[in-house]
């Protein structure tokens, strides 16, 4: 490494470095069943990623639909695409 | 940012900002018990011994594809926010299974976690998982190192305790349809997956060393429908018979580092056959013309509601709405297919 940061523990063993392209979590947030949700408030940097999860949902023999999204500024848009068959989700917006 | 510690690369990119917590390493994680869903599978056979062709071939799971399995892990973490858990697969390659984060659920201050891989190996994933710090009990004596705190005294980075260190990312989309083409012919089903994977090419890491965040969204059901019936006259006797079965199968999504050469590979989506059922109705007559089809019992009715409801309450596939005999979600269609996200990292940071 010619320039940048590099963390090092006791022993020597790197375990940070401006290499990494590292994520920051910038805002977990809890879309319920059935419903469509604007969460405010999420911080911004210069790229994001959204992950989902369906939470307590073994996706069995229901429809099982996840939220769909779309994040603009500082407002995440969260829709459920079924009225009665869309599962509980949690987004996870991660910045860098 | 009037205070605290913020660093940027030359791409412009927040490696860390003390404003915000971060994912640390919380632990390795292997299966405390790997279990697989029930076959959903019965049928009805009344006086079908008389005369005529009445066909007994298939009555189970012939011709079926095999089910993957699914591992049992127990992540304690103390906190509302779900752990962060990249999987370390069994192999790499063209013929590595698939695997995927299909639960996620809290129970107090532990989360279950279930993946789903898409064939039995004789090896086991192993969970890298990953929570903000405010969820971690760990402790260290070491001194050495960088902490950062948020304005209200809150560590948000500490690297003692192994920050996560993402090495690649983006998202991939599903396949739509598990299975492409014919279904299957008269009484055998041909529901495998043998749909091409989607793939997102992976660069600057040992394919071995990889490890993914990509929970499993999307699934698809598909299902094969096939009826006969004769009537006529044998050895003096009139006779008839009918039957009709349907076969399905319910994949959940997951994932594999597939293709590579050196340090370039694929993240690929595909399916792995997650439940699976068949159920026939077969009946005869000799005393009159049999006219009555019974498809329409089997795909739309409560007709295997007591059977089916004795199969789920083993717990695995389960659902209230089996009960009123819609055992199939839906029929040959997808869900949840796009914009799934994942994050790659490498085993060798955290082993």
């Amino acid at each position: 490494m010619s320039y940048g940061m590099e963390i090092f523990d006791s022993s020597g063993v790197k375990t940070f470095s401006t290499t990494d392209s590292t994520w920051t979590t910038l805002g977990v947030y809890t879309s319920n069943a059935d419903t469509s949700t604007n969460h405010t408030g999420v911080p911004t940097m210069p790229t994001r990623i959204v992950t989902r999860t369906m939470v307590d949902q073994i996706s069995g023999d229901d429809e099982s639909y996840v939220h769909t999204y779309s994040l603009s500024g500082s407002t995440l848009s969260t829709v459920a695409p079924h009225a009665t068959k869309t599962v509980k989700t949690i987004f996870t917006v991660f910045g860098k | 940012m009037a205070y605290g510690l913020l660093i940027t690369n030359d791409d412009g990119d927040v490696l860390i900002d003390s404003d915000f917590p971060h994912y640390h390493f919380l632990g390795k994680y292997t299966h405390s018990s790997v279990t697989q869903v029930p076959d959903l599978l019965g049928g009805g056979d009344a006086s079908v011994t008389d005369g005529g062709n009445s066909p007994n071939e298939n009555k189970g799971m012939e011709n079926m594809p095999d089910k993957g399995e699914i591992y049992v892990y127990s992540v304690a973490v103390n906190g509302a926010n779900p752990p962060i858990c990249f999987i370390k697969p069994t192999s790499v390659g063209t013929s590595a299974p698939y695997a995927g984060i299909v639960l996620t659920k809290q129970t107090g201050t532990t989360w279950e976690i279930r993946v789903f891989q898409s064939k039995v190996t004789s090896d086991s994933p192993v969970l890298y998982c990953f929570a903000p710090l405010s969820q971690i009990s760990n402790s260290t004596s070491s001194t050495y190192g960088l902490k950062t705190l948020n304005s209200s005294g809150t560590t948000t980075f500490d690297s003692r305790f192994k920050p996560l260190r993402a090495v690649g990312g983006g998202t991939i989309t599903s396949p739509g349809l598990a299975h492409v083409g014919s279904t299957g012919s008269g009484w055998v089903a041909s529901l495998n997956v043998n749909a091409s994977p989607e793939a997102v090419s992976v660069t600057g890491v040992t394919p071995s060393d990889i490890i993914y965040y990509c929970p499993s969204l999307a699934h698809a059901c598909q299902q094969y429908t096939h009826e006969e019936s004769e009537s006529g006259t044998y050895d003096w006797e009139s006779y008839s018979w009918a039957r009709s079965d349907l076969w399905w199968c319910f994949y959940r999504s997951c994932f594999r580092i597939g293709d590579y050469y050196g340090t370039s590979s694929n993240f690929q989506a595909n399916y792995g056959v997650y439940a699976r059922g068949h159920f026939y109705q077969h009946e005869g007559d000799s005393t009159s013309v049999f006219t009555g089809l019974i498809l329409g019992a089997l795909t739309g009715g409560a007709y295997f509601a007591i059977l089916l409801a004795a199969v789920v309450a083993t717990g695995a596939f389960t659902s209230a709405n089996v009960a009123g005999g819609n055992y199939l979600p839906y029929e040959n269609s997808y869900r949840n297919t796009s914009g799934n996200a994942f994050i790659i990292s490498k085993a060798s940071f955290y082993d």
